[in-house]
Order: C-alpha cells, then structure tokens, then sequence
C-alpha cells in the first residue's frame, strides 16, 4: 500500500471540487430522457441554451455514423428525426470529449487513444444489444461505454508513480491490474469513475457500468445486463488492441457476463472478426 | 525525415526508407517482413489466425502473410533477403480455457510462426504471449523493431 497516494486520492474524492467537471447540459438532457413529461421542444430548448455543445450536437447528428441521410440543421429537427435517446447519446458525446480526448501519461495512452476507445465500446456495446433484441437499452450501452474509463483521467498521475509497485504485484500475486491498483493507491479506475459520476448527478445504472466493468459478476442484478454487455465490449476492443495502454490484457474476461448476454461462442468471435468495421463505424462519429 | 505510417487493425502497408511503420497491438499480430539489400519492408496487423479465403486477406494469418511477400516482391525485393520479426498475441489475464476467444491471442501465434516457416521466411526476434498491450515500431532504414510494452522498451536489431 502507498500511504501518500491513498491519503492524497481520498482527498480528491472528499472534495469533488478536484474531480473533473461536465457541462450542465450532460446531466439535464439525461434526466429529461427519463421523464416522461419531457416533451421534445424542452429538451431541444435546454441543449440550444449551451451554444458550444449545440454547434458540437448539430456536426454529430450530421456525422456518418447518427446522420440518417437528410440535413439536420437545428437540435429541434434531431429530437424528431433521430429521437430522443439518439440525440441523449449525441449529446454526452460531444459533452465528454475534451474530458478523455486527451494524453493519459500513467497507462501509456497517447492523447486520442482513450477517446477512440470509448467510441469503439459504445459503438460494438450498442451492436450487442441490438443482436441481442435489448434495442431499448442499447442507448444506456453506448452512453455507458463512452465513460466507463473516466477514472483513468484521474488516476493516471498516480499510476504513474506507482507503476512499478502495480506491475510486481500483478507478478507476484497473480491478481488483474486493477485489483493491483486497489491493493496500492486504495482506489482503482472503477471506483474513481464512479464518484466522478456521482459528483456528476448520474443515474445509478451508468454509475455501476463504470463501478463494475471489470468485474460484471459483482455488479447489482438490474445493472448486470448493461454491466455484462460493457466488459464484453471493452474486452473485445483491448483484444484489438483499442485503447489498450501500459494495463494491458492484465483484465480477466467474465464467463457470467457471457452467460449474462446469451453470447455464444460463435458470436463471441465474430465480434471480435468483425472489429475493422467497428473501428469503421466509431470514426465515423465526428 | 522519417515518416510515420499507422497501420490499423485488419491493414497491411509496405514501403522503403526512411519510413516507420507502427501499430498497436493486444491479441492481434504485427509481422514485420524486410530486405535487408533494399532497405524495404512491410508489416502486417492481422487479427485472426485463419478465414473462409472470401473475406479481406489483411485479417488472417494465412492469408495476408503469402500478400505481404506478394507486395515486397512487387516492390522489387528479393525472397532470399526477407527477414521477419513478429510481435503481439498476448491473451487476458487468467483466462477460463473454455472460452475460446480467449485462446486467439495463442494460435495467432502459432498459425504466424507456421505460415512463415511455410515460406521460407525466417524469424529473427519474436516479441509474443503473455497479458501485455504492445506498441511496435518498426524502422525501414535498418529493419530494427522496437517494441514497447507494460512502460518499458526492448529493441530488436537482427535482420
């Protein structure tokens, strides 16, 4: 165990002020897609009034990978075309990325990298879902994916310092990077992650996807499903070497998550085939 | 100048002096094939050790490594200069041997080191297995290949 860095971690998270910090916009338009009074003009009303995500939001709905061929010039016009979880998981894109588009020194990611591998999750997470015929969750699977590594923004730094310690006891104890990193600093990326969503205001569900997308098997039974879609997702991509930084493979592959799913082992591989389109569709977002 | 090529997933890419060719890699493998008279080489991202022949040759083992000799040759190398260095396969952690994606990251090694011995290409460093993420650099103006994995760097030089 490392003292400082543990004291200086529980510093951070008892003062939220430290923890990274999202446009109002993010948390509003979530809570609204869940109400069922929220008409769409409201929603429309609420992300216009944030001139820089609106103008982020219009290029997104226009991008490859949302646009459903016809023009979208105004976000009232892509709550009607594209519908209102579409344009909730627009939204938390272009809110998210200049929190993980960039340089995360600790796990060796050059800047980009961790971004491009949220993308990748949330775009194979939703395809899961859907071949699954879980369409209405499929949004909360992409939403979830884009932050599941959140925690990595904050820990880095001290991954950094403690890299050495991490890796030997990964060594010696035979235990997954991030159990490493529990036993070291006291925190590791899933619990990071997950009080910068509580300081965020964010529905329970996205929380445990970040809390738990190493170890699906822990997580509540009415976020399990999500949870199990994410670390398959997220397995995946790092087997493709997506994002995959100075943590490595060192993350185990969750046999219930794949009971969880239904996932056989033929689809298993086939998501796993068929990541250059994946890799495709994720860098259509922009 | 040197120049930095990316090579993605499922992708192959060949060129000469003074180039760099890099990739990232997890379970996937990087072959890296060089002449060392005409200081030109290729590199190859593949993910799967073997496919129905009808899909993209780039992604499979046994298929885009006979396309990468292809290509150098093209380019005006010669068969009995090729050399190869090859990188990545790691697997998760721990993994349940009963899932076998889990077991790719092993026979994309053993179907890369196959099929090269097939053509008669042989290998001068293999930088493979275990649980660790690689990033592979592999410099044209002499065929070196650094690898860099868990933080820390290892050169290979052999050609």
């Amino acid at each position: 165990m490392h003292e400082q860095i543990k004291q200086r971690l529980e510093q951070i998270v008892n003062n939220i002020g430290q923890l990274p910090s999202i446009p109002d916009v993010a948390g509003k338009v979530i809570t609204m897609v869940n109400d069922p009074d929220a008409s769409f003009s409201r929603i429309a009303e609420e992300i216009s009034k944030d001139q820089a995500i609106t103008t982020n939001v219009l290029k997104l709905c226009n991008s490859a990978y949302f646009s459903r061929g016809k023009e979208i010039s105004s976000v009232e016009r892509a709550t009607v075309t594209l519908g209102i979880k579409e344009v909730k998981d627009i939204v938390f894109v272009a809110a998210t990325k200049s929190i993980l588009d960039k340089q995360i020194m600790g796990y060796d990611l050059a800047k980009g990298e961790l971004w491009k591998h949220g993308l990748a999750v949330a775009v194979l997470s939703k395809h899961i879902a859907m071949i699954k015929k879980k369409s209405e969750i499929a949004d909360i699977a992409f939403t979830g994916s884009i932050i599941h590594d959140v925690g990595k923004t904050v820990l880095a730094l001290y991954v950094q310092s403690a890299f050495k310690e991490i890796v030997s006891l990964v060594d010696s104890k035979q235990i997954t990077f991030q159990s490493a990193e529990r036993e070291i600093m006291g925190f590791d990326h899933q619990e990071i992650g997950e009080k910068i969503l509580t300081k965020w205001n964010f529905p329970q569900i996205l929380r445990d996807i970040v809390r738990f997308h190493h170890e699906p098997e822990n997580a509540p039974n009415e976020s399990k499903l999500l949870v199990s879609i994410v670390h398959i997702a997220n397995t995946i991509c790092l087997m493709g070497g997506i994002g995959v930084g100075s943590d490595g493979l060192y993350h185990q592959i969750s046999e219930e998550a794949i009971k969880t799913i239904g996932l056989k082992d033929q689809e298993l591989e086939n998501l796993y085939s068929n990541l250059p389109d994946t890799i495709n569709n994720a860098s259509a977002i922009q | 100048m040197q120049t930095l090529i990316n090579v993605g997933v499922a992708q192959m890419q060949t060129a000469a002096n003074p180039t760099v060719l890099r990739t990232i890699l997890g379970s996937c493998i990087g072959i890296c094939i060089y002449d060392r008279v005409k200081k030109t080489g290729g590199m190859a991202h593949i993910l799967l050790p073997n496919g129905s022949g009808s899909e993209k040759p780039e992604k499979y083992a046994d298929t885009a490594i006979p396309l990468l000799i292809n290509n150098l040759i093209k380019a005006g190398c010669k068969k009995e200069n090729l050399s190869a260095k090859i990188s990545g396969g790691a697997s998760m952690f721990k993994f349940n041997p009963n899932i076998s994606l889990a077991q790719i990251g092993e026979k994309n090694i053993e179907m890369t080191i196959k099929l090269l011995e097939e053509n008669h290409i042989p290998i001068m460093a293999a930088d493979v297995g275990g649980n660790a993420g690689r990033v592979i650099d592999f410099y044209l103006e002499d065929g070196r290949l650094k690898v860099r994995a868990g933080g820390k760097e290892k050169m290979y030089y052999k050609i």
